[in-house]
């Protein structure tokens, strides 16, 4: 936006604006100002100030184990989800067969599926095919769940690329493999790089398809946090939140300066 | 540099019901310089990429010195190309765009640094090497452009509309560039082109295409003063295009009656024409006062008014209009000590012209 708003109109704007950061942002900031109350339960607002909580938690096995297996399944979400995503977005945008915009749809479908559903579904499904395997189970599921995020962000960068740059690379001797590698990837990086963001999140904190698939043996962080919430509510649970939440922002503020995610995300 | 021969073999190409390239048949002397010319969809560029291995043709086949290319993928051709839009790498140096060719084939380091020097000297940006094209002008695009191209001493060089989004100026003084380096080095290029005063001005071999098919075929002189085709007469140029049935035979020739005050005398004319349709360039039409000119009732000679005159600097264009309502338009150079139009609009003119001047269109 070029024009500088001003006058009534822009009152009201940044009014609007500034309401919607603060009903963003309060839940989270509520979390974290729990997390350091020095109470047995969560009270708002906070009593006192401590890091105890930070120490339980830290030295949870239950909670590290959860840790350790979350962020492994979300890496190994992330990659999978791009392995499949990026192949699959750049077979969207350059693929000219039939049924593309029905295949597209079908690939996009998690995004609006109730992925409750999708996830009791999938659970019958690897039940039928004898897949007991939890993690790998979980793997899946997360994979199935995530690649739409992918698909969406490459394809929209993939739209922007030039392919005239692919054209004039493989002219110059580059086979597609090599051309995609050296032309086509460094120009849609930020956008797999969002994409590889959001499927990293969304398999973190995946709660819906998580449940059907995990078992007493193998629970991700999410399952543990409910079931923490359940059982004792005390500002353990806060502090687990407030150390997922600034992994998250500092992953994306890496990211950000890696590749510029801002302009991928706005795109 | 090697030259190469270059030869289209009844090439086509459909999409779907329609038909971009329909059944071209060239050939291209080796160190040519040949224009595809033709309004946008006539399948020049189809035609180009076809050649380049962009595009599979639907049938038909490329050669190039007699081996047949159309299986050969695109990465195996070793053709330089040059795009309208430059097609630089962006997030590459000048350098490394040159050099990419270069690391595709192999190269080592040392050799492939000594070729991007001396393409960087061809193209005459040895200081700009470590820029990135963002902070290029659009001439020095091109420039890194047509360096990456022809480091990897490529078999033929192909561009398409290569001066496209450049300005004028800077676009007449690239041709006659990229003409004098195509000329030096010997290369076969193949441009695909809608102006034609780039093709008149680059090309040793225009073709002209309409519709997906080749409507003629001829150097510059060629194609300009003798128009194959209705078509070719109005896109080359302008033309002034009369029709009407044959009056009178005398020889070899014959009168064309076009209208009661217009009959044209032309030299030749198959003696199975009934009627011709002709084509008289307006730089060859000679204006002169009513009042001075002899007789009007002869062949190649009209009685007109001037409907409107333009000033264009060494040229001026005036717009005549017939008793009849036909249109003639005359450009006329204008002299250096003259000032101004010779005719102002509402005068009472005669147009008039030597009979060589017209040229029967054969295929109308």
């Amino acid at each position: 936006m070029d024009e500088r708003f001003s006058g009534f109109g822009a009152f009201i704007l940044y009014t609007i604006t500034a309401g919607m950061m603060v009903f963003i942002l309060a839940p989270l900031l509520l979390v974290m100002a729990a997390s350091v109350s020095d109470s047995y339960f969560v009270t708002f607002p906070p009593q006192g100030f401590t890091l105890k909580w930070y120490a339980k938690v830290l030295q949870d096995r239950d909670f590290l184990e959860a840790m350790r297996l979350s962020i492994l399944l979300a890496l190994g979400t992330t990659a999978g989800s791009l392995l499949f995503g990026v192949p699959a977005a750049f077979a969207l945008v350059r693929g000219d067969f039939f049924g593309v915009a029905a295949i597209k749809g079908f690939l996009l479908s998690p995004l609006i599926f109730p992925a409750l559903i999708t996830g009791l579904a999938l659970l019958q499904v690897l039940n039928k095919l004898g897949s007991t395997d939890a993690r790998l189970n979980l793997l899946i599921g997360h994979i199935v769940v995530t690649s739409p995020y992918v698909i969406r962000t490459v394809v929209t960068s993939l739209q922007l690329v030039d392919e005239n740059l692919e054209d004039a690379a493989r002219t110059l001797g580059a086979n597609r493999l090599r051309t995609f590698w050296r032309v086509t990837l460094p120009q849609i990086a930020s956008g797999v790089a969002a994409g590889g963001l959001f499927a990293f999140m969304v398999s973190f904190d995946n709660y819906p398809v998580t449940m059907w698939l995990a078992n007493s043996e193998y629970s991700p962080v999410p399952l543990v946090l409910m079931r923490q919430l359940v059982n004792v509510f005390d500002p353990s649970v806060p502090a687990m939140s407030t150390i997922i939440i600034l992994m998250a922002m500092v992953g994306v503020l890496i990211l950000e300066k890696l590749v510029g995610l801002r302009r991928a995300l706005a795109a | 540099m090697k030259s190469s021969e270059v030869r289209l073999e009844r090439l086509s190409k459909e999409y779907g019901r329609t038909v971009a390239v329909d059944n071209v048949s060239l050939a291209i002397e080796p160190g040519h310089m040949v224009a595809l010319l033709g309004p946008s969809g006539c399948g020049k560029t189809t035609c180009l990429r076809m050649i380049a291995g962009l595009i599979r043709p639907t049938s038909g086949d490329v050669f190039v010195n007699d081996k047949r290319m159309t299986d050969v993928p695109v990465h195996r051709r070793n053709v330089g190309m040059l795009f309208q839009n430059y097609a630089l790498f962006p997030h590459l140096t000048v350098e490394e765009n040159i050099v990419f060719g270069l690391e595709m084939r192999g190269m080592s380091k040392a050799d492939a640094a000594r070729k991007v020097s001396e393409a960087l000297s061809l193209v005459q940006l040895s200081n700009f090497g470590k820029r990135y094209p963002a902070q290029l002008s659009g001439g020095q695009q091109q420039r890194v452009a047509l360096g990456r191209a022809l480091v990897i001493e490529p078999a033929m060089l192909l561009l398409d509309e290569p001066l496209g989004a450049l300005d004028k100026g800077l676009r007449e003084s690239m041709q006659v560039e990229l003409r004098a380096l195509q000329r030096r080095l010997g290369l076969t290029t193949i441009m695909v082109t809608h102006d034609q005063d780039e093709a008149l001005t680059m090309a040793d071999k225009i073709v002209v295409m309409r519709d997906g098919k080749l409507e003629q075929v001829g150097s510059a002189t060629e194609i300009y003063q003798r128009p194959a085709s209705k078509f070719v007469a109005q896109f080359i140029g302008a033309s002034n295009l009369f029709e009407g049935p044959v009056e009178q035979r005398n020889g070899s020739g014959a009168v064309i009656r076009v209208s009661p005050e217009l009959s044209l005398q032309v030299d030749q004319l198959p003696a199975s024409a009934s009627d011709a349709m002709v084509s008289i360039r307006p730089e060859a039409i000679i204006v002169e006062r009513a009042g001075q000119a002899s007789s009007a009732q002869r062949a190649n000679s009209v009685m007109a008014r001037v409907d409107q005159a333009i000033y264009r600097g060494f040229v001026s264009h005036y717009y005549l209009r017939t008793p009849s309502g036909g249109q003639i338009i005359v450009f006329e150079q204008n002299q250096s000590q003259q000032a101004g139009l010779r005719y102002a609009v509402g005068e009472e003119v005669v147009a008039r012209w030597e009979s060589p001047s017209n040229h029967i269109i054969a295929r109308h």
